[in-house]
C-alpha cells in the first residue's frame, strides 16, 4: 500500500514532497528530484536547500518555521533552481496529517510554479509606482504653477475661451488690486464693469478681437473704478493662446499697478505748470529728462546755452555727451548718480558750443521717483555761469601766481595796521621766519627773531613808521633758532585801508644768498688780483731771470777765462784782452734787458702816447723768447710796414698782446705737433684802425661760448683764471678798439683787437719826439 | 802731442758759445761749440767727445732730446747740463735720466771744472760691446 501510494506520487506531474513534525524533509517525489536535479538522498533532511535562491532562504525558513509551530496549513514563496540553473517562483503549500488524537504526524507538501504570475505582478507594480510618479510630478509642476500664478506680484488672469461665460481664473495679486473676493471676479462680466465707464467700450472691443483670435497681443493701461470709488491703473498685456488646430484657446492678461506712478506724473504735471511759469517769468532755461523713454526735453533757451538752434537737440543721452566737455563728464555722472541718491540736482559743468568754445553752465534741478522708489524723470534749469567761473579762476590763477612768484624770489608780503599793530603775513613770509603759519603775528614775535644787534634799528624804523613817517625801506638780519643769520630787505608803502586805518602794505625778501655771493665774490676778486699779479709776476720773472741770466753767464765764464789767461805763465795778454772785451759785450746785453723790462714796467698808471704796435709787439717776443722756446714754438712774425702809430698806453698794450701770446701758447700746449705755425700779424685796417691778430694752431674755442670767452672768470684751461681776456677786453676798449675772436679754418683761434690809429698831427708829433 | 779730452758744447746762446770753449781749453781739454743738438749729431765729433756740455733749452731738438736720442744710438757720453731756468724741479729729472751734472746758468769755473772730471771718471767705453 505505502509503495503502491509512493508509486503514485512518484507518477504525479506536480512537486510533492513531505516531512516530519521537525519540518525535516523526508520525502520528495520524483518529479521533484527530476526538476532540481537532486536525488532523494541529496534532497532529504536539509539538502534540498541547496535548491533554494540563496537570498530567499532566511525567509523561507523562517515562514516554514512559522508554519510548524501554528501546526496549521499554510504558504510560502521562494525561487527554485531547476536542473539547469535557472531560479523559478514557486508557492510552497504544506498540509498537516494528524493521528486520532489531532497531533501533527507528517507534513505533506506541494511546490507550484507560480513564476509568470510573480513577473506580471512585478511588473504591474512598476507601472503602477511609474504612474504614481508622474502622478507626483505633474501634480507638483501643477503646485508650482499655482503657486507662481497666486504668489505673483502682478495680477494674473487666465480666460479659458472654451467655457461658456468666458469665466475667468485669477490670482490673489489682482484681487487685491481690484478689491475683490475671488467669487466676486468669476466671470468677465465683474471685470467690464470695474473698467472706467469712459474706456468699457473700447477696452471690451480690442478684448473681443483677441477672443476672436483678429489679434495676438493687446497692450492696454487700464484705468478701473473700484467699489468703493478708488481708482486703480494698470498696465496690462493681454496674450492669446492657440490650440493645435491654431483657434484661439486661453487668454493670459498680466496686471502690472501703475497708480502710484500715475499719481506722481499727475502731480509732476501740476509740478510742471508752476516750472514752466517760473521759467518764463525767471527765463530760466529747463529741461526735462525722461529718463525711462531716454528722452530729453530741451526749451529753446536750454538748447541756446549749448550754442545749438532751437530744436538742434535730438534728446538722447549720447548727443548730450557730446555737447559736454569731456574732462567734465565724470563730474556730471557724478552729479546723476548723487540726484539718484537724494533727488537734489546740482552741478556745474563745461560744455562745447559748435564753434568750440567752451561755457561754464550750472543745472539745479530735482529728480522724480516713481511708486517703486525709481527714478523716471528730472527736470531742473540751466544757467550760463561763464563769466562768473572765469573770474573764479583768475583769482585762483593769480593767487597761485603770486604765491609762486612769492616762493621763487624768497619774499614774503605783509600788511601792517598799525592801530592795532595786527600783522597779515603771507605764507612765504612765514616760511622766510621759519613761524608756525598758524601763529599771530605781531612785532613782539617778529623781535624774537630779529638780530640783537639790528633790533634797535628795527624799532626805530617802526616807531618812525607808526609816526607816519610814510614808505619805509630798510636791510637788518635775523638770528635764527640755529644760529644761522638771514638778511631781510624789507620795503612797505604806506596806505589807508577801507575803513581809512592807516596801513602798511609791503614786502619782505631773503636776501641772505645775494649778500652772502656778494661777500664771496668781494673777497675773490681781491684774492684773484693778487693771484694775478703773483702769477704774471712770476711768469715775467723767470723769463726775466732766463734773458739776464744768458749774458750773466757769458760775463762770469769770460771772467774767470780772462783771469786764468792772465794767471798763465807766460799771460796770454791778447786772449785776456779778448774775453774782457767779450765781458763788456754781455754787460751791455744784460742792460738792454734791463732797459726793456723799464720800458714794460716802469711806467705807472695809464699814459697816452703814440705806439708803433709793430715795435711793441717785437719787444713783448723779446722778452718772452725763453717762454716760446720752452714750448719749442717760433711765431711767425707778419708784420705791415706801412703800419700808423695808435695813440694809447704802450704797456698796457704790451699787456694784452703778451696775455694772446701766452694764450695761444697754452691753447697749442695741448695739441701735439702744430703742423701750422704761431702767426702774429699786423694790419691796417679800413677806417682808419690798426688790427694786431694773434692766430694760433691750438684747441680753438667752442662757438657756443665764443660770447663768455670775455667774461671774468671764465676759463677752458686746468690751471686758468680766467681774467686774462676780461683785462684784454678792457684795456682795448679803453683804447675806443675793440677784441674778438674767430675760429680757424683749420685748427686753431684767431684773437684780434683793432684799434684807431693816432691822427696824423699825432704820428708826426710822434716822429719828432722820437 | 798728447791727446787732450774733448770737450763738446752745445748751445743757441752765442756768448756761450764764444766763452765757454776758451775757459775749456784753460782748463786743458779740447772743446768744440755748436748751436744745435742737430749740428753736433751731424758732426764728426760725436764719436771723440769725452763729454757733453749740453743747453736744456734749445729750439728744435732740446738737450734731453739729444740725450735719448744719444742714449737710441748707444752712444754713451757723459752729460753736463747748464740752463739759464733756474728750476729746481730740472735738475734732479735729469741727474736721475743719467747726467753727471746740471749747473745753473751763470755757473763758476770751479762748479764746471768739478763736474767735468766728475764726468771724465764715469767715462765708460764710447761704444758699448756688441752694438
Amino acid at each position: 500500500m505505502q509503495n503502491e501510494i509512493r508509486l503514485i506520487v512518484d507518477a504525479l506531474p506536480g512537486l510533492v514532497w513531505s516531512a516530519l513534525p521537525d519540518g525535516q524533509i523526508d520525502f520528495l517525489n520524483q518529479r521533484w528530484c527530476e526538476y532540481t536535479g537532486l536525488s532523494l538522498e541529496e534532497a532529504c533532511g536539509v539538502g534540498w536547500q541547496a535548491a533554494i535562491r540563496p537570498e530567499d532562504l532566511p525567509t523561507l525558513l523562517e515562514r516554514w518555521r512559522a508554519i510548524l509551530a501554528s501546526g496549521e496549513s499554510g504558504e510560502m514563496e521562494a525561487r527554485l533552481r531547476r536542473f539547469d540553473g535557472e531560479y523559478r517562483w514557486f508557492l510552497f503549500r504544506a498540509n498537516p496529517l494528524r493521528d486520532e488524537a489531532g497531533r501533527v504526524v507528517k507534513w505533506c507538501g506541494t511546490n507550484t510554479d507560480i513564476d509568470d504570475r510573480k513577473r506580471a505582478e512585478a511588473q504591474r507594480d512598476r507601472t503602477i509606482e511609474e504612474l504614481q510618479a508622474q502622478q507626483s510630478m505633474l501634480s507638483e509642476s501643477e503646485q508650482r504653477f499655482r503657486a507662481i500664478f497666486d504668489e505673483a506680484g502682478a495680477g494674473i488672469t487666465l480666460v479659458d475661451l472654451r467655457q461658456p461665460g468666458t469665466p475667468i481664473q485669477n490670482n490673489r495679486a489682482l484681487r487685491t488690486m481690484l478689491g475683490l473676493g475671488q467669487e466676486e471676479l468669476g466671470f468677465f462680466e465683474t471685470y467690464d464693469e470695474l473698467t472706467a465707464e469712459d474706456d468699457r467700450e473700447d477696452d471690451a472691443a480690442a478684448f473681443r478681437e483677441l477672443c476672436e483670435g483678429k489679434r495676438d497681443g493687446l497692450r492696454q493701461e487700464k484705468h478701473f473704478i473700484l467699489r468703493d470709488g478708488s481708482s486703480v491703473w494698470a498696465n496690462v498685456i493681454f496674450t492669446l493662446l492657440r490650440d493645435s488646430a491654431g483657434l484661439p484657446r486661453f487668454i493670459i492678461a498680466i496686471h502690472e499697478d501703475i497708480t502710484e506712478r500715475k499719481r506722481a506724473v499727475e502731480r509732476l504735471q501740476d509740478k510742471q505748470e508752476l516750472l514752466e511759469l517760473a521759467q518764463k517769468s525767471a527765463r530760466a532755461m529747463a529741461f526735462d529728462w525722461h529718463i525711462r523713454r531716454e528722452v530729453n526735453v530741451w526749451s529753446p533757451e536750454q538748447e541756446a546755452l549749448y550754442g545749438l538752434p532751437p530744436g538742434g537737440f535730438d534728446g538722447t543721452f549720447q548727443s548730450w555727451k557730446k555737447l559736454v566737455y569731456a574732462p567734465d563728464w565724470p563730474v556730471l555722472l557724478k552729479a546723476i548718480k548723487h540726484a539718484h541718491e537724494t533727488g537734489e540736482v546740482a552741478v556745474e559743468f563745461r560744455v562745447v558750443w559748435p564753434d568750440g568754445s567752451l561755457h561754464w553752465l550750472a543745472t539745479n534741478g530735482q529728480m522724480f521717483f516713481d511708486g517703486q522708489g525709481k527714478p523716471f524723470r528730472m527736470v531742473g534749469f540751466t544757467s550760463d555761469v561763464t563769466p562768473r567761473k572765469l573770474a573764479e579762476e583768475d583769482r585762483r590763477r593769480s593767487e597761485a601766481f603770486l604765491a609762486e612768484a612769492q616762493h621763487l624770489s624768497s619774499t614774503g608780503s605783509f600788511s601792517w595796521r598799525v592801530e592795532t599793530d595786527k600783522i597779515t603775513w603771507s605764507a612765504q613770509a612765514y616760511h622766510i621766519f621759519e613761524l608756525d603759519p598758524t601763529l599771530p603775528v605781531t612785532p613782539e614775535l617778529m623781535r624774537t627773531r630779529v638780530h640783537p644787534e639790528d633790533i634797535p634799528l628795527f624799532d626805530e624804523v617802526l616807531d618812525r613808521a607808526r609816526a607816519g613817517g610814510g614808505d619805509f625801506e630798510f636791510e637788518h638780519r635775523l638770528l635764527m633758532p640755529d644760529r644761522s643769520i638771514k638778511y631781510l630787505h624789507v620795503l612797505a608803502h604806506g596806505t589807508r585801508g577801507q575803513d581809512g586805518e592807516p596801513e602798511y602794505i609791503g614786502a619782505v625778501q631773503d636776501v641772505t644768498e645775494r649778500r652772502l655771493s656778494e661777500e664771496a665774490l668781494g673777497n675773490l676778486r681781491s684774492e684773484l688780483a693778487r693771484v694775478s699779479r703773483v702769477a704774471t709776476l712770476g711768469a715775467l720773472t723767470a723769463s726775466i731771470a732766463h734773458e739776464v741770466n744768458q749774458p750773466l753767464s757769458g760775463i762770469v765764464t769770460n771772467a774767470g777765462t780772462c783771469l786764468r789767461m792772465l794767471a798763465a805763465d807766460p799771460p796770454n795778454v791778447d786772449g785776456a784782452r779778448e774775453t774782457a772785451r767779450r765781458t763788456i759785450r754781455d754787460g751791455h746785453r744784460a742792460a738792454d734787458v734791463i732797459t726793456r723790462l723799464r720800458a714794460l714796467f716802469g711806467k705807472k698808471g695809464a699814459t697816452s702816447e703814440p705806439v708803433d704796435l709793430n715795435e711793441a709787439t717785437r719787444e713783448v717776443i723779446a722778452l718772452s723768447v725763453s717762454e716760446l722756446r720752452r714750448n719749442r714754438v717760433i711765431p711767425r712774425l707778419e708784420l705791415a710796414d706801412d703800419l700808423p702809430p695808435v695813440t694809447g698806453d704802450r704797456v698796457q698794450l704790451q699787456q694784452v698782446i703778451l696775455n694772446l701770446l701766452l694764450n695761444a701758447l697754452d691753447a697749442m700746449r695741448v695739441v701735439e705737433d702744430s703742423p701750422t705755425p704761431l702767426v702774429i700779424r699786423t694790419a691796417r685796417d679800413a677806417d682808419d684802425r690798426v688790427r694786431l691778430s694773434v692766430q694760433d694752431a691750438g684747441v680753438g674755442f667752442d662757438p657756443q661760448a665764443a660770447d663768455r670767452l670775455f667774461e671774468a672768470f671764465y676759463t677752458t684751461k686746468n690751471d686758468g683764471m680766467g681774467i686774462g681776456l676780461s683785462v684784454s677786453r678792457s684795456i682795448i676798449e679803453s683804447h675806443h678798439g675793440r677784441l674778438w675772436a674767430t675760429l680757424n679754418d683749420g685748427p686753431g683761434a684767431t684773437f684780434s683787437f683793432s684799434i684807431p690809429h693816432a691822427s696824423e698831427a699825432v704820428a708826426e708829433r710822434a716822429g719828432g719826439d722820437s | 802731442m798728447v791727446m787732450r779730452p774733448l770737450i763738446s758744447v752745445v748751445d743757441d746762446d752765442e756768448s756761450v758759445r764764444e766763452s765757454l770753449p776758451d775757459l775749456l781749453r784753460e782748463f786743458g781739454f779740447a772743446a768744440e761749440a755748436f748751436s744745435s743738438a742737430e749740428e753736433f749729431l751731424a758732426s764728426d765729433c760725436l764719436g771723440r767727445t769725452r763729454c757733453l756740455v749740453l743747453d736744456v733749452t734749445m729750439p728744435g731738438m732740446s738737450g734731453p732730446d739729444l740725450q735719448r736720442e744719444l742714449t737710441r744710438r748707444r752712444q754713451e757720453i757723459p752729460i753736463v747740463f747748464i740752463t739759464a731756468h733756474r728750476d729746481e724741479g730740472v735738475r734732479p729729472r735729469l741727474l736721475e735720466r743719467g747726467a753727471v751734472e746740471c749747473l745753473f746758468k751763470p755757473f763758476s769755473d770751479t762748479a764746471l771744472l768739478e763736474a767735468l772730471n766728475a764726468a771724465l771718471r764715469v767715462s765708460r767705453p764710447t761704444i758699448l760691446p756688441g752694438a
